[in-house]
């Protein structure tokens, strides 16, 4: 059944209107050092609790998203479009 | 002695007769009847045949929980088995079986399991049909088959529509009796977007088996008045005969609405059943409470059943349940029943109230006898009650009785609440399970928030709908009713878990047949805690997922433990509250509306050529296109394929992506998502680029051309044309947000066309405007260009897949089939036909042109010659750094090479594994595989594309192509990939 | 130079308008379709073309943040698309899809009781208003939907599962025969 996630563009609508790709990471900078690569791409937590990842909101808006979500409640805490985000890693 | 219909009383039309079959037998209900109600109206007790022992069994509740009269209602692809007989509305016609019994009902040959008890307690398979070993598949396996399930499915098509929806609204009520009917009243008066549903076919719960009166009205009355101002508010939704089956994230509730259910022949345009989703900002769980049965030897007796459906059946159907009744209570809701029953003249033999001080004062006033601190140890009977032992300080007391009501207590009814995460917990106030908070999202009011008595249920109902909506911004007032008159309050009482002096099998779960020494056993053998005993003894797991049996279960496994039902807790809970069919969760999407179908702007014209079509994901693509004579898809596709290399050739390609790239930083963009140099593609030319993923492996191959300094023309795959789209989003919105950076998706704007082979540039001359020789437009231009002589444009790229001399046209698609037809009719003097994917397979295999079969997921540029494409200059692009990693960079490396047979009669399969000639097909042996294969009519074999551990260094190596799935072996050599035209001569002419 | 009669063929040329109890299935004209796109996800330009072309409200609609489309019943020729995408730049640069993206009009009473059978959007005039725009699934198949009227809706959907939705539309009205 379907879960609502609160696009911030198009409101309420159900996860089956999205693709969830993962971690919501910085991606490291060009330079930055093999290890640090590693990690972007292969590690991850694994927490209970609030965890950002990365949607799509590939049958509506099409923008990509943060999801801040609760992994074991299931709530969603917040959304916001993954443009806003600036950081980089080290 | 049995059952049967009143002259008078209930909510039934005696005027309205209905005609229906029960195992052949034809009877007569009344309109207003269940199918339940109706068969005991005709005195038909005997409704079904317990699970494992084939126990006899009635009708037990009158409602959601029934376990026992389980029939299999309609006929042919209509055919539903385990349907609830108290929940199937009785229409003109109905067909209804009995199941689980052979030869009849009557008479059922799997009572002799009764005999077999002592063996098939619980657990009993876990110890049983283990030996000897070969007696499973042949003996053991195909019995338990037989015997397992209840009601038998047919394999007739369905023949009926469902569907699903979505609804929004700011409070849904679930549940209509006093408490669901106050809250929607309350909100609905208030302008709040409400919709009230009921699991029921009239809406009105409980007060439909009502004697009280409420403002003076009747409350069968108070319910049709009140219904009628809430079908009359714009901004309420009233869904009867839906059940509220499921509480899911987003405050999303499932529900299914029984639309035609109740009629014998339903609208074919309109659905039988309805799934809904419904968005509500709040909710109630305004459901009641359900009464629990008593623990005694032979409580499953037909004649047996719970005093509120005993209730149910006399002031809402108006049938009596015999005519000398008796009541086994614990609490003082059996009360109402005996008041009711002497009302209609029923006769009382006794009233047996286990508490010693007997019913709360002036709860009960009639005649009946009460045997206070009593039990009931024993019902006696076979196919009916005739009489049950009554069990008081020790000594006991046979009763001559054709019906007994029992009443353990009340367990409100809140498995919704339960179902994301959440579990009730034991009360001792009010003995039972309760949700002692209302959740976010979900409250619970009434009896299911252990609310009790009509006057408080309304009251609570409407200051939980003022509350609720008052925090959604809406000012509702209190809703005023009318007092409350003739009401019994039924107070929570201490249950009893372990009766006293029982002899007969004393059922917990009537369903699955699981009796009070299971739970004993379930301890003893270590099976103790709540979630192993319910798999252990198979208590709860029947299609009523203990709705009656699992706080009984708990209460005897707690007293066996010697601990608090708190300590025992629950099971958990899960969606559906009861049964949902397939095909309510299908919906529509089965047969021509199982997935959505994408054609091509050429279809027609594919179709009208004869094309033989493929399905690719969700497009259909043309695969060859047979002439008449041609017997095999191999005759059509060895034509084409040799007519494309010696005339032209026309295939569809607008399957592929196509995606529009502007923006004054749009080259930079590509120069990031790609691993080679795009920065510098000059205005007019087009070049082939690899997108690799951030792990430094390939993800997609495409041709980008610029066709303007900050409009680029992308395509991919047609398998990942919608995964390259969303990389790319994702890409210009999170990774680079700073970059201007356009993204249209073009692939429906173009009906694309590959046109190639020696005569097509002839032939595209004719209908493209500008000059196309070689050194007007030489290999890799990518241009607009204008068509017949101004009357269209469309965009020319001299691409090619087949290394012929090639081009790829793309005009706006709704021409495309004109523009093909004319190219077709232009092309015949020059030979062209029409070309299919496996011709194009043909052709691009030849040449050593790699696809998905090769792009796996598991090469990187270098594996398939293509280590320059893997910039060293560029900065940064997607996959850079991690490419860098040495195991990418490894020499035994899996690499793209070439196969041919030895022999060329001889031929091998993709999915083949190379080996070293003479070695063994182990694993440790494996050189790679065979990713694609076909035959060559320009080769005159079998030829493949492989990937092999160092397949670049061993051009010439004798192997062996090994088919393990047929044990196929062909000795093979490897060589170059390309094995047509290896300098490329064709294409640059 | 060739003599050929270039026919234009309509996406949903098999298709007829048809009419139930309280709603209406459309074949729109498939005139013309530009993807507006701006340089950032920010701002609302659509009142700036909209001026900028003289059009009305519902010839430019909200597709995503920095996207519209500019709607109309007219076929552009290629020449009047490259003088609009002049007047636009450099505000917006256009994409056509006039082609690629297939009108399909529903409207009557019983309008938004149809398209609740496919998106989980929230249809009522209060949360869906006259001129508001979005794109959600109706079923399994992406659309754009765009409000026209109290009682109306304009749905856009790619060219290549244009007939898929009309018989999915169609199936939906059914039960309004």
């Amino acid at each position: 059944m379907a879960s609502l996630v609160p696009c911030p563009h198009c409101g309420q609508r159900p996860k089956e209107e999205f693709t969830v790709k993962g971690a919501a990471l910085a991606r490291p900078t060009a330079d930055a050092s093999p290890e640090t690569w590693f990690d972007y791409v292969y590690l991850r937590d694994n927490p209970r609790g609030l965890y950002d990842e990365y949607w799509h909101h590939t049958s509506g808006c099409r923008r990509w998203l943060v999801v801040t979500r609760d992994t074991a409640t299931h709530e969603i805490e917040g959304v916001r479009d993954a443009s806003a985000k600036k950081e980089a890693a080290e | 002695m049995t059952s049967y219909r009143l002259t008078k009383g209930g909510l039934v039309d005696r005027s309205k007769p209905l005609s229906f079959t029960f195992d052949g037998k034809r009877f007569v209900g009344l309109e207003g009847d269940s199918l339940a109600s109706a068969l005991l109206a005709n005195g038909q007790l005997l409704m079904g045949r317990s699970f494992k022992y084939h126990r006899p069994r009635g009708v037990l509740t009158a409602g959601a929980a029934e376990p026992n009269a389980l029939m299999t209602i309609g006929e042919g692809g209509r055919t539903e088995p385990n349907t609830r007989a108290t929940m199937q509305e009785l229409y003109q016609g109905l067909v209804a079986q009995s199941q689980n019994r052979w030869p009849s009902l009557d008479h059922d040959i799997g009572a002799l399991n009764s005999l077999l008890s002592p063996f098939l307690s619980a657990g009993f398979y876990y110890k049983t049909f283990m030996w000897p070993a070969a007696f499973w598949e042949k003996l053991y396996e195909p019995f338990i088959r037989k015997a397992a399930g209840l009601g038998k499915a047919s394999y007739e098509a369905d023949p009926d529509r469902y569907e699903k929806c979505w609804a929004h609204c700011d409070l849904l009520v679930i549940g209509s009796g006093a408490t669901g009917l106050a809250a929607a009243l309350t909100a609905g008066r208030a302008g709040a977007r409400v919709i009230l549903i009921d699991e029921n076919a009239t809406i009105g719960g409980g007060l439909l088996a009502e004697t009280a009166t409420i403002g003076g009205i009747s409350a069968p009355d108070f319910v049709s008045r009140t219904l009628a101002e809430l079908e009359s508010l714009p901004n309420v939704q009233v869904l009867a005969r839906t059940t509220g089956f499921g509480w899911y994230d987003g405050n999303v509730f499932g529900a299914v609405q029984r639309v035609q259910k109740h009629v014998r022949d339903p609208r074919p345009e309109v659905p039988v059943e309805r799934l809904w989703r419904i968005a509500a900002k709040q909710a109630i769980l305004a459901t009641g409470a359900e009464e629990r049965p008593l623990v005694f030897g032979g409580n499953d007796i037909p004649g047996v059943m719970m005093a509120g459906a005993m209730r149910t059946y006399l002031n809402r159907y108006g049938v009596a349940p015999g005519q000398k009744v008796a009541i086994f209570t614990t609490n003082d809701s059996g009360y109402a029943l005996a008041r009711d029953l002497e009302a209609a003249g029923v006769k009382l033999a006794a009233i047996i109230d286990s508490r010693v001080a007997g019913a709360s004062n002036g709860v009960y006033s009639g005649p009946a006898r009460i045997v206070r601190g009593g039990f009931v140890s024993d019902a006696e009977g076979g196919k009916a009650l005739s009489s049950i032992t009554v069990f008081k300080d020790g000594q006991t007391e046979k009763l001559a009785v054709d019906a007994l009501a029992m009443s353990g207590g009340l367990s409100p009814v809140i498995h919704l609440a339960c179902q994301r995460g959440g579990r009730p917990e034991w009360s001792d106030t009010h003995a039972a399970f309760i949700v002692a908070e209302d959740r976010k999202g979900l409250s619970l009011a009434g009896a299911a928030a252990t609310v009790n008595g009509l006057s408080a249920c309304l009251e609570a109902g409407v200051a939980k709908a003022i509350h609720l909506v008052g925090g959604l911004g809406f000012n509702a007032e209190r809703t005023v009713f009318g007092a409350v008159e003739g009401d019994v309050i039924p107070a929570a009482a201490k249950p009893v878990w372990n009766i006293p002096g029982i002899k007969g099998k004393a059922f917990i779960d009537y369903q699955n047949d699981v009796h009070r020494k299971d739970i004993g056993l379930a301890v003893r053998e270590g099976y103790g805690h709540v979630e192993l005993a319910k798999r252990y003894t198979t208590n709860g797991m029947a299609t009523d997922q203990g709705k009656l049996s699992n706080v009984n279960a708990i209460g005897l496994l707690a007293e066996a433990r010697g601990i608090s039902p708190a300590d025992v807790g629950t099971t958990t809970f899960r969606p559906f509250y009861t049964p949902v069919s397939f095909g309510a969760l299908a919906g529509t999407s089965h047969g021509k509306h199982f997935q959505p179908v994408r054609q091509s702007p050429l279809h027609n014209w594919a179709k009208k050529n004869g094309a033989q079509f493929v399905e690719t994901g969700l497009w259909y693509r043309s695969s060859w296109f047979p002439r008449s004579g041609e017997k095999t898809w191999r005759e059509s596709v060895d034509r084409e394929a040799k007519t494309v290399r010696l005339n032209a050739g026309l295939c569809d390609v607008s399957m592929l992506g196509k995606i529009e790239i502007t923006g004054k930083d749009a080259a930079e963009f590509l120069n990031r998502v790609y691993s080679n140099a795009f920065l510098k593609l000059p205005v007019g030319r087009a070049r082939y680029g690899l997108m690799l993923r951030e792990d430094g492996f390939i993800y997609d191959d495409g041709t980008t051309s610029r066709l303007e300094e900050n409009r680029f023309f992308m395509t991919t795959t047609t398998a990942y044309a919608a995964g390259v789209m969303n990389h790319l989003e994702f890409c210009a919105q999170a990774l680079w947000p700073d970059l201007d950076v356009r993204l249209a998706s073009v692939t429906d704007q173009w009906a694309q066309m590959a046109l190639a082979g020696p005569k097509s540039r002839a032939i595209l001359q004719t209908i493209v405007d500008e000059d196309i020789s070689n050194e007007a437009f030489p290999f890799l231009g990518a241009k607009e260009v204008s068509l017949f002589g101004g009357k269209l444009t469309g965009r020319l790229f001299r691409i090619s897949f087949s290394g012929e001399l090639a081009y790829e046209l793309a005009v706006p698609a709704g021409y495309g089939e004109s523009v093909a037809d004319a190219l077709m009719e232009i092309g015949k003097e020059h030979g062209i036909c029409a070309y299919g994917v496996e011709a194009l397979g043909v052709l691009r295999i030849e040449k050593g042109h790699v696809t998905h079969n090769e792009i796996n997921g598991t090469v990187v540029p270098a594996d398939l010659g293509f280590a320059r494409m893997a910039s060293a200059t560029k900065a940064d692009f997607i996959g850079k750094r991690m490419l860098e990693r040495e195991g990418l960079n490894d020499p035994n490396r899996h690499q793209l090479v070439g196969v041919r047979p030895l022999d060329p009669a001889t031929s091998f399969r993709s999915g083949s594994h190379i080996l070293e000639k003479g070695a063994a097909a182990t694993l440790e042996n494996d050189q790679g595989h065979i990713s694609s294969s076909c035959y060559s009519p320009h080769i005159g074999s079998t030829i493949g594309l492989a990937l092999v551990k160092r397949g670049a260094s061993r051009h010439g190596e004798e192997v062996l192509v090994w088919n393990g799935l047929r044990n196929e072996y062909t000795p093979a050599r490897l060589c170059d990939p390309v094995f047509f035209d290896p300098a490329n001569e064709k294409l640059k002419v | 130079m060739t003599d050929f009669i270039i026919e234009h063929r309509a996406a949903l040329g098999e298709k007829k308008s048809s009419s139930f109890m309280g709603v209406k299935l459309e074949v729109l004209p498939e005139g013309h379709v530009l993807h507006a796109l701006a340089g950032s996800a920010d701002g609302d330009l659509s009142g700036a073309i909209r001026t900028a072309l003289g059009l009305e409200a519902l010839a430019v609609r909200f597709v995503t943040p920095g996207q519209w489309f500019i709607v109309g019943d007219n076929a552009l020729s290629h020449a009047e698309l490259t003088g609009l995408a002049d007047r636009l730049k450099p505000m917006v640069d256009i994409v056509d899809q006039s082609h690629g993206r297939i009108r399909i009009g529903l409207s009557g009473e019983k309008a938004t009781a149809v398209l609740a059978k496919g998106t989980a959007a929230d249809l009522a005039l209060a949360a869906f208003p006259v001129g508001h725009a979005t794109m959600t699934l109706i079923g399994h198949i992406g659309a754009h939907i765009t409000r026209t009227g109290e009682n109306a809706f304009e749905l856009m959907v790619l060219r290549g599962f244009a007939e898929s939705l009309w018989d999915e539309l169609a199936d939906m009205c059914a039960e309004f025969r």
